[in-house]
């Protein structure tokens, strides 16, 4: 990519950052925001600032770029253009691994169950996606529309069985995901499981460029493909499974970023992956700053922006698969 | 004690002259079981909402013992055979055209969400079940009771918010406004212009500086997302003292009771150290 993309797309990561930070339903001034920070006594723009926006943004940074790599990983590992957490059924494996620790009163014996149970459940569907979907393009998109079925059928069942009367209300925010209210509990919660999934995912670069040549031929190059299967796969659980655990699923970020970079840097793997972290979360961010501003009576959730953005991109894609292949 | 399998061929048809006292009442609204389970002795309700015995246990503990229970559903009414279905306004309508289809007088009673409501509805209840003389005995202990604490009013009234985490906060016309008021408070979510159930975020409520939060407790306590963004650490840091745990059970319904809700809920008040949030 070059110098002037890049510098571009950190500018642009920046003002999604402050934007995120300025923007909310109580408007007040930057400079109020800026007061209340160093301000002695707590103020209603240090308040809304230290408490509820920077939590917020921090996590939207995270799930973005978890999104991102994610995406960009899977893409590279099954050298398959539409793998992303969403379509291979693990987010909602995570989401419903977090529904159950939450609604059925783990996480309030057990802070830590909620990303730990996110966490198995992503790893849980990853797993019947990848033994079930071997083969092909096509068997594996099939075997996560599969596994994101049954889960999220699973989590809609979970909800209605829960002793909470709003866990049915509730089911919207698991399945299109939502940064709002967000505390730095959750958050700082999740943050230790991401990082380690995101360091198992960073680990596989060299493997996935090899593998663009073809497995036998990665192979004959030193690469061991079980490891880097597995690496990929527990990267992703625990990355996606945390950062879920505490959003909900969020579509179409993890599809969306590494093929809107590629034509910039090329289909290196290694050379998609920064920049996809960095677009998904300057996608993530966006897409919940305008949550926050388009008025409606109660926020909405940030998948139905994620899914009105990346369903486009994705008749586009299936248009392009459907002219290049025979 | 009726049976709730009472034979299907008992004899129900407009020919029968009906008794001037309903013998088998049959409510389909848990808000209307309570007022009927405070009016008629058991042995004359046909059943009562499988809802009402959570909130009976809260009000009148006992009183609900044997009396069968329905699930506001049409085939129950056929099984039941009712002589009178008290019904709300968003009782199924399946339940209503078969009630019409076999005769059963049917009387719709509008929720209560104020204290007048509260009144019309106890006494058009009384009237209904052929106790009006309770009705409204009801009536006068509840206006005594609400009297008893107009007569406390504190001069500066408490600026206060019901904070559920759920993101919207009842307003102007719900019953919860109706107790805060009568428990001589400002409900900051009636401020608002939309009516009802208004939307309300963290950021809303730190911007709105109430000098207390009322937060539900009971049966909707059970762990669940919005719980957890009620328990927001900041709403422990701020608001540390001037959380008033109220029962979801007693503002549930627009009850007689409801005056005590408000007398507890004002006491409440008066323990919130005065001088407003520290921000």
């Amino acid at each position: 990519m070059s110098r002037l993309l890049w510098s571009s797309a950190w500018v642009l990561l920046l003002i999604v950052l402050l934007l995120s930070l300025a923007v909310g339903r109580v408007w007040l001034p930057p400079s109020a925001l800026l007061d209340g920070l160093f301000a002695p006594r707590p103020t209603l723009g240090g308040l809304i600032l230290t408490e509820l926006r920077m939590p917020r943004t921090l996590l939207g940074l995270l799930a973005g770029v978890t999104l991102g790599v994610s995406g960009a990983v899977l893409q590279g590992l099954l050298r398959n253009p539409l793998a992303e957490p969403g379509l291979l059924g693990v987010s909602s494996g995570a989401a419903l691994g977090a529904v159950i620790a939450i609604y059925f009163g783990l996480a309030t014996i057990f802070p830590l169950a909620t990303p730990v149970l996110g966490i198995i459940g992503a790893l849980l569907a990853g797993l019947i996606t990848f033994t079930i979907g071997r083969g092909g393009t096509l068997t594996m998109i099939l075997a996560g529309a599969a596994v994101s079925g049954l889960a999220g059928a699973g989590l809609s069942l979970a909800l209605n069985f829960a002793p909470s009367p709003y866990a049915a209300y509730e089911i919207t925010s698991w399945l299109l995901g939502s940064l709002a209210e967000r505390s730095w509990s959750q958050t700082l919660l999740a943050t230790p499981f991401i990082l380690a999934g995101l360091a198992c995912l960073l680990s596989t670069l060299r493997a996935l460029d090899a593998l663009t040549l073809g497995e036998a031929q990665a192979a004959s190059l030193g690469i061991n493909l079980e490891r880097t299967r597995l690496l990929g796969l527990f990267g992703t659980a625990l990355a996606v499974g945390a950062a879920t655990s505490v959003t909900g699923s969020i579509g179409f970020i993890g599809l969306l970023a590494p093929h809107l970079v590629r034509p910039f840097v090329g289909h290196q793997p290694s050379r998609v992956l920064l920049p996809s972290a960095l677009f998904g979360a300057i996608l993530l961010l966006a897409a919940d700053i305008a949550t926050r501003l388009i008025p409606t009576a109660v926020e909405l959730k940030l998948g139905v922006l994620t899914s009105l953005a990346g369903t486009p991109f994705f008749f586009w894609l299936v248009l392009r698969l459907k002219r290049t292949s025979p | 004690m009726l049976s709730s399998a009472a034979p299907a061929s008992a004899p129900v048809s407009a020919a029968t002259p009906r008794p001037a006292k309903p013998q088998r009442i049959m409510s389909m609204n848990m808000c209307n079981d309570l007022i009927l389970l405070m009016l008629v002795p058991r042995e004359r309700i046909a059943s009562i909402t499988s809802l009402a015995h959570d909130a009976a246990k809260v009000f009148m503990p006992g009183a609900d013992e044997g009396v069968p229970i329905n699930h506001g559903t049409a085939e129950e009414i056929l099984l039941q055979r009712p002589d009178l279905i008290l019904v709300s306004p968003w009782t199924m309508s399946a339940a209503r055209r078969l009630g019409e289809q076999v005769d059963t007088p049917i009387v719709e009673v509008e929720e209560a969400t104020d204290f007048a409501s509260i009144r019309r509805a106890v006494r058009q209840i009384g009237a209904a079940v052929g106790e009006p003389a309770r009705a409204e005995a009801l009536v006068r202990r509840m206006d005594a009771d609400l009297a008893a604490l107009a007569a406390r009013r504190p001069r500066k009234p408490l600026r206060v918010v019901v904070w559920s985490g759920d993101g919207s906060v009842p307003g102007r016309g719900t019953l919860t406004d109706a107790i805060i008021t009568a428990a001589g408070g400002i409900n900051i979510g009636a401020r608002r212009q939309d009516g009802g159930y208004s939307s309300f975020g963290l950021e809303d409520l730190l911007a709105a500086r109430p000098d207390a939060i009322m937060q539900g407790v009971g049966s909707y306590g059970a762990p669940s997302l919005h719980k957890a963004n009620a328990r927001h650490p900041v709403i422990d840091k701020l608001f540390a003292g001037r959380q008033i745990a109220y029962p979801d059970a007693g503002y549930a319904c627009g009850l007689p009771q409801s005056a005590k809700a408000a007398r507890d809920l004002a006491r409440a008040f008066a323990a919130i150290p005065r001088g407003g949030p520290r921000w």
